[in-house]
């Protein structure tokens, strides 16, 4: 799992400004002019060879002793970090919090995701809830954000705004996706809502009118029964409204998303979901079934959300039949392939953020590892009964069919 | 839990305030079970005791039954109310498809035919062109006509006789048709119903050129087909498969199909038919029933039979063809997948035989050699036997408004929609039936028929029966069945 | 009636509904359903409806039984029918208008 930001991190020299954004450089030959809103990185190795390039913001030296680091940056603002950092590279966006010495990191250009928090105000309350919701005043996210955009590498394929719940922002939200259209029109963007706000055909309409060339917004749905999924996200009336955002989405032409969480409390109906989306949803342009992540409000609820998902193979082989067999696109995200029907290994995607991706012991000489998505780094914490690798032999039936001796 | 967390009780304690029922019909599946059908034609099953809960509201909140009644939209309580908004969609869905009006043209380029088959309504052995062909300024006519219909998608379907004994008028049909849609910009799609007796490489080419489909006849093996087909030579089974496989050729598999009719010579062979068509590789049958209309009448062909008879052939042949696919081909009775993605989907096929309001005039049009314009093939075969009734006029005669909105249309429309006949209203069948103005006229002498005594609807209610019962108690099947969907 | 004479094949057959649990309606929609295998008379006789069931041929009583089953059964559900027309009609047409009018899914209205 990776260390995406820290406090009491050494500083030297570091003004104490607000916080503030800003794109690293591993270049010393960077145009001057683009200088002053860099920052440089290098690591300590690097660093012996050559004096540091003048005129940067800031300066990153990844690993080395403090001391060395002094000489070397002299009094230019600097950072010094540990090698849990050697991730970071040519690209990426730091918010940088002086008063604190802290540093967040926001985009990174070598990741396969890259997500980015708008608010962790929510007006749900999911039992699973990996990022638990905080009645605090967070506005001064967007404006980091909004910072942020321009310097995020337009080459970038994916970014997803997450939270909390990124409509409640309502017309910042939608400032954010007109500055992703503008610096970054070729760059997918991928909203994670509870769509309730889209209820709300004034919003709904806005959202539209930014006419961004490559949006999806991902929109939990739980169940096809209206109490369980208000159980499950913890409010009343939110299966109505949900229900009715997406359908003003769709009027709207706008890229819809069905996210199902398989736990404990949604396994056993997902066959009656699947006939749910298929004969009143059939439109919407994808549905991700995912598993359960050990982390937020799901430690606490363990008891009444884990389940093994071995044990609802039955039921999500079924679902995702009959999702294939009236052509909706369907993707299996979090789901190790041993523990997954073999009917079903062709939805799984491997989807976990690298960031906190990673394998058990038993994967080490599993012979499909490479097409497995993993695991959470979190699922240490409580995973699959029946985790076992695939050998060489049973990928290869063909051969015991024409007599080779086992 | 921790305690800030509400528990399930709480989210489901408006379920003790009772009910709504929305709106249903329901009618027998069997002995003992109900088919309830809501306004977007979803289905569910009901043994007779619990459909009595339901209606009375006694049902228990917190059954399986409930849930399920619940969540398809059968009952709505206090807790959501969504599912209003939902059937709403779903009705809009189900009818956005008459919007488009006719979508299918049929034209009659001559009635001439070498063939002489007895179920055969309307075709002439005769080389009088002048007297039996369309001519060019009909055919511009009634081209003037097939574009005043708003329909996005035109399909322009050549019949006869035998369409390419005047294959000159096609051709011309076809390059205007072109020219006309350069401006119009529809979805313009040509077939040809030919026995491809005589057709010829030029012939095809053409047809590859202008991507025309052809669709032929093909009764099953020789000895049915050539039976059910006479022509000069007797060799009309061996024409077809030949002319199958020049027209695969030059147009590729998937551009020529094949339509078998069903006569009394043909019941009790249907594993022999099917296996016809498994080995000329085309991967569907129609399994039609005999339609009672011209020589058929005529020749007594459609009382040789009645409709169980024709059932069991049906029932045979589609467990026959169930078999086939879980052997692993993959091979589809048409008429089961235009009934399950009723059942199933939202979507329409442009069948118009089996709809509501009924498919004539509204989904297809008859222009027939002589100009006289129909609501359908089988009103066109009724004036062949000198009735009349489904003749709207005639393209030199009278205008696309007269035409459309001639009492001779209208009416049989109007009269037949199932909405307000007797039984047919509160059928739960309904939305997978139709309105069949013509059949029942033919049959029992008015457009909306004695249904109890009506042998479209009980072949219809058997089928649908089936296929119910299949979906519910055979895994395989239902798995089979869903994969012939047309999605 | 004696039994040899009640068991004997018959082409005609009565039954009885009381007017205070079923409407005429109800009735005739049960009986133009089965109208296919058989005619009927009806007489409304002080608190009864009457109904006279005819049949081309003389049925055994075995089947006889079964039809005059198979019509009370359609009675029941023809008056079950009416008790959901009765309580979806409005629904039914909110539906409908919902569902053809010209600004699509309206909000607020109360069904």
């Amino acid at each position: 799992m990776l260390t995406l930001g820290g406090e009491s991190l050494t500083f030297r020299n570091v003004r104490d400004e607000p916080p503030f954004v800003i794109r690293l450089s591993d270049n010393p030959s960077l145009p001057r002019p683009l200088r002053p809103e860099s920052a440089f990185l290098f690591r300590e190795a690097q660093a012996n060879a050559t004096e540091l390039p003048d005129g940067f913001r800031l300066y990153v030296q990844i690993g080395g002793r403090v001391e060395g680091a002094e000489e070397r940056t002299q009094d230019r603002p600097s950072i010094v970090l540990s090698t849990a950092y050697n991730y970071l590279g040519d690209g990426d966006v730091l918010r940088i919090v002086p008063h604190r010495r802290g540093l967040r990191v926001l985009f990174r250009r070598s990741a396969n995701h890259n997500s980015i928090l708008l608010t962790e105000q929510c007006n749900n309350y999911c039992l699973m809830c990996s990022q638990p919701p905080k009645r605090i005043d967070d506005s001064w996210i967007i404006n980091q954000v909004l910072q942020a955009i321009p310097l995020i590498d337009s080459a970038a394929k994916e970014i997803t705004f997450t939270g909390g719940e990124p409509t409640l922002l309502g017309d910042d939200l939608i400032r954010v996706l007109s500055a992703c259209k503008s610096w970054l029109p070729r760059t997918a963007i991928h909203v994670l809502s509870n769509g309730r706000r889209y209820a709300d055909p004034a919003f709904a309409d806005a959202y539209a009118q930014v006419q961004h060339p490559d949006l999806m917004v991902g929109i939990p749905v739980y169940s096809d029964l209206s109490s369980i999924h208000d159980y499950v996200v913890q409010a009343d009336g939110a299966f109505d409204e949900t229900i009715r955002g997406i359908l003003n989405l769709k009027v709207r032409h706008q890229r819809v998303e069905v996210r199902v969480v398989i736990h404990k409390q949604t396994y056993e109906r997902l066959p009656q979901l699947a006939e749910f989306l298929v004969r009143n949803l059939l439109f919407v342009d994808h549905v991700a079934l995912m598993g359960l992540e050990i982390t937020g409000f799901t430690r606490p609820n363990l008891a009444d959300l884990w389940i093994d998902p071995f044990d609802y193979q039955k039921e999500l082989e079924s679902a995702v039949h009959k999702l294939a067999s009236y052509k909706m696109n369907v993707s299996i995200y979090n789901h190790q392939l041993c523990v997954l029907d073999s009917r079903l290994w062709p939805y799984a995607r491997k989807s976990i953020s690298d960031w906190k991706n990673e394998y058990l012991p038993e994967c080490l000489s599993c012979t499909k590892r490479s097409d497995c998505g993993g695991f959470f780094s979190s699922a240490r914490l409580r995973y699959s009964d029946h985790i076992a690798p695939f050998s060489a032999r049973a990928l290869q039936p063909e051969v015991m069919l024409l007599g080779a001796s086992p | 839990m921790a305690t800030k967390f509400e528990r399930r009780e709480h989210f489901e304690a408006s379920l003790g305030n009772g009910y709504r029922l929305l709106p249903f019909s329901f009618s027998p599946l069997n002995d003992r079970d109900y088919i309830l059908t809501n306004q977007a034609g979803q289905y569910t099953l009901l043994d007779r005791p619990t459909l009595e809960d339901l209606v009375r509201h006694r049902l228990e909140p917190r059954s399986d039954a409930y849930a399920t009644l619940k969540s398809q939209h059968f009952l709505l309580d206090s807790d959501s109310n969504v599912a209003v908004d939902l059937l709403a969609l779903k009705v809009r869905t189900k009818n956005s498809q008459f919007t488009n009006f006719t979508g299918l043209h049929i034209f009659v380029p001559t009635l001439r035919c070498e063939h002489s088959c007895p179920y055969c309504q309307v075709s002439r052995q005769s080389d009088d062109k002048t007297a039996f062909d369309m001519s060019f300024e009909t055919a511009n006519r009634s081209l003037g006509m097939v574009f005043r219909s708003p329909s996005p998608a035109i399909k322009i379907e050549f019949q006869g006789g035998e369409p390419m004994l005047n294959f000159e008028l096609i051709r011309h049909i076809v390059v205007c048709a072109e020219r006309i849609n350069q401006i119009e910009h529809r979805n313009l799609q040509f077939v040809i119903a030919t026995n491809l007796a005589l057709v010829n490489d030029d012939v095809l080419s053409y047809c590859k050129a202008h991507d025309i489909l052809i669709s032929t006849s093909l009764d099953g093996p020789k000895d049915l087909h050539n039976r059910n087909r006479p022509r000069p030579g007797g060799d009309s089974y061996e024409r077809t498969v030949a002319g199958i496989a020049k027209a695969r050729d030059i147009l590729g598999r998937d551009r020529v199909s094949a339509l078998m009719t069903t006569t009394e010579a043909s019941l009790g062979r249907v594993v022999e038919i099917i296996d016809e068509y498994v080995r000329l590789n085309f991967d569907r049958i129609f399994l039609r029933p005999l339609s009672p209309y011209g020589f058929a009448i005529k020749t007594k062909s459609y009382q040789a039979y009645d409709a169980d008879d024709w059932l069991d052939f049906y029932f045979c042949g589609l467990k026959y063809i169930l078999q086939l696919n879980r052997d692993g081909l993959y091979f589809v009775e048409h008429y089961a997948s235009i009934i399950l993605s009723r059942m199933l989907t939202p979507f329409e096929s442009g069948f118009v035989d089996l709809r509501n309001p009924a498919g004539i005039g509204i989904g297809a049009l008859v222009y027939n050699y002589d100009g006289e314009v129909y609501a359908s093939d089988e009103g066109r075969m009724l004036a062949e036997m000198h009735d009349k009734t489904f003749r709207l006029g005639n393209v030199h005669e009278n205008t696309w408004e007269e035409i459309m909105t001639s009492s001779a249309l209208l009416d049989p429309l109007e009269q037949s929609f199932a909405g307000s006949v007797p039984m047919c209203f509160e059928c739960a069948y309904q939305p997978y039936c139709g309105a069949e103005p013509v059949f029942h006229y033919a049959t029992q002498g008015d457009f909306v028929g004695h249904k109890p005594s009506s042998a479209f609807c009980h072949r219809n209610m058997a089928i649908t029966r089936h296929l119910i019962e299949l979906l519910r108690t055979d895994e395989d099947a239902n798995r089979i069945l869903m994969s012939w969907l047309r999605i | 009636m004696a039994k040899e004479e009640a068991d004997a094949p018959r082409a005609d057959c009565d039954l009885r509904f009381s007017s205070a649990v079923y409407s005429l309606d109800t009735i005739k929609k049960a009986a133009y359903r089965l109208s296919g295998h058989c005619s009927f008379d009806f007489e409304v006789v002080g608190g009864e409806i009457l109904c006279r069931l005819h049949f081309a041929q003389a049925l055994s009583s075995e089947r006889m039984a079964a039809i005059k089953n198979g019509f009370r059964n359609e009675v029941l559900d023809q008056d079950l029918r009416r008790t959901i027309a009765e309580e979806t009609g409005p629904m039914r047409n909110a539906i409908l208008a919902y569902a053809f009018s010209r600004t699509g899914l309206q909000d607020g209205d109360e069904v």
